[in-house]
């Protein structure tokens, strides 16, 4: 007897779907941002980006010589009309997706009745999160 | 990380039959399609990838023409365009080799970069996460419509792997704000002596198996009912798979993510040997669960990194598209090419990063001058 390929389940299309998306919405928005940084305004110079890290700047020492003081947050959502912010935020989209990707993910194992690995995907969607919404600690 | 395991789980991923271990007419006939009929499938097959090839090149030309970037006493403007044009195409050749070799693009970027360079540890880090992470997202979409990503598996293993990442990636900050230079140069010689281990685990391929079958299955696996089944394309039929050590496979998980979130290298070359050795997967399922795992734990690393600003997004900006290109065209394309060729290549590439990381970590940690390389 012949045997048929397996269909994939629901959640897995959901998730896998968002994810693939999300990455390539995300890679347009880096790519229209990184034009801009090149031909029009920036939050930070690029000539200073590159050149800060170029000469093994740390961290700290690159965005006290730009604005003063680490960002401590989501800088770019505030500056999405520049190159510099417009690339964050692309990456940030792309990275973002596996977020309602687990959600939604959730959703449709919850409507299959299939409670553990619904919670499962419930508890990875927070713990994106809580990396999304910086609620980690860190340094002051 | 076992080349095979990662070159069949692909084989799944492209639409295409591809060569086998175990289907060797399928290989012949395969072998004999004319190129231009699989890049014009691939083209067919993939328009968003042509699309967005198209839209990367004619923006780095317009970026190259009229660039309003000024030069500094560093950096020309000029060269300042080469690096961002350099880094892409040098992250598509990672993300390309990385496919082909099973193993994340951060194992080979954040070693090298490490290594070799003077940038900043975190920077590296930080971008060397969005280089282990974008190839695997973008396959995540193929691995779930053929059923290769275990739905189950990931979720269940997904959370130790993301909690671990997380705080992985809050320990790198505390470190590198705490230790300063000290802390820097444990950094490169702990990464060095783990890089060794995954050119140990690419020169003895793992020691995995096609279709492992546990002895013994253990309460909790029964109790989450771990198990599933496949299409396998070499045999033309469904494979039934039982896994077992749910425990310990948890467990190991955790101390996977914090590995990929504290180095930025996502840790992929141990995934599918934790979820075939361990935890009894067959091979093309584990490799395919790891990029998934991968994504998801990097995803959830790199926000401290974001947050605290060590990402730098017109640095990182070419590393990612070049990683979303790669990744696709490397699993569609180029899964003909000898994984055993390029498993030479990426132990030569390790093993070198790793001496280098070393030295420079005994040089950096304790101060002393070790004049070689």
């Amino acid at each position: 007897m012949k045997e048929d390929r397996p269909k994939p389940p629901l959640a897995g299309l959901i998730y896998g779907e968002i994810v693939y998306w999300g990455v390539l919405t995300g890679s347009l928005i880096v790519i229209v941002g990184s034009v801009l940084a090149f031909l029009g305004d920036n939050f930070v110079p690029v000539s200073y980006w590159m050149t800060s890290i170029w000469k093994g700047e740390t961290v700290l020492q690159t965005w006290e010589g730009a604005t003063g003081a680490l960002p401590n947050g989501h800088w770019y959502l505030s500056h999405l009309t520049t190159g510099d912010g417009l690339s964050a935020f692309g990456i940030s989209f792309g990275v973002f997706s596996v977020a309602p990707a687990l959600f939604l993910s959730a959703a449709a194992l919850f409507r299959e009745k299939e409670w553990l690995y619904g919670s499962l995907a419930m508890v990875g969607g927070i713990v994106v999160m809580i990396g999304v919404l910086g609620l980690a600690l860190m340094p002051k | 990380m076992n080349l095979r395991s990662s070159e069949t789980a692909r084989s799944e991923f492209s639409k295409q039959p591809v060569p086998l271990a175990k289907d060797k007419k399928g290989e012949k006939k395969k072998r004999k399609r004319p190129r231009k009929n699989r890049l014009w499938s691939l083209v067919t097959n993939v328009p968003e990838l042509s699309i967005l090839i198209m839209l990367i090149v004619g923006g780095y030309i317009l970026m190259g023409v009229f660039s309003k970037v000024e030069s500094t006493e560093v950096l020309s403007a000029s060269s300042i365009w080469l690096i961002i044009v350099g880094s892409f195409l040098i992250s598509t050749a990672i993300a390309t080799l990385a496919v082909i070799g099973g193993i994340g693009g951060g194992v080979i970027f954040t070693p090298i970069m490490l290594g070799f360079t003077s940038l900043d540890s975190l920077v590296i880090r930080a971008t060397g996460l969005v280089v282990a992470m974008f190839s695997g997202l973008v396959s995540t979409g193929p691995f779930m419509k053929t059923k290769l990503a275990d739905i189950k598996l990931t979720f269940y293993c997904g959370v130790p792997i993301t909690v671990g990442a997380l705080v992985g990636s809050v320990s790198a900050i505390y470190l590198h704000e705490g230790l300063g230079d000290f802390g820097d140069g444990l950094v490169r010689l702990s990464l060095g002596i783990l890089m060794l281990v995954v050119a140990w685990f690419l020169f003895t391929g793992g020691g995995k198996t096609e279709y492992p079958e546990p002895e013994r299955i253990d309460r909790l696996s029964v109790l989450l009912g771990l198990n599933g089944f496949y299409w396998e394309e070499s045999l033309g039929k469904v494979v039934h798979y039982q896994l077992t050590r749910a425990l310990i496979g948890g467990i190991v998980f955790i101390a996977l993510g914090f590995i990929g979130g504290f180095f930025g290298l996502g840790g992929g070359a141990f995934l599918t040997a934790t979820l075939n050795l361990i935890m009894m997967a067959p091979v093309k399922i584990a490799a395919a669960c790891s990029g998934v795992l991968l994504a998801i734990s990097n995803a959830t690393a790199i926000w401290t990194y974001i947050t605290y600003g060590a990402m730098i997004a017109i640095f990182a900006a070419p590393w990612m598209l070049g990683q979303v290109v790669g990744g696709i065209l490397g699993a569609h394309l180029l899964i003909r090419i000898r994984a055993g060729f390029v498993r030479k290549i990426l132990i030569i590439i390790l093993l070198v990063s790793s001496i280098k990381l070393i030295i420079r970590g005994v040089e950096e940690a304790f101060g002393i001058n070790i004049p070689i390389l």
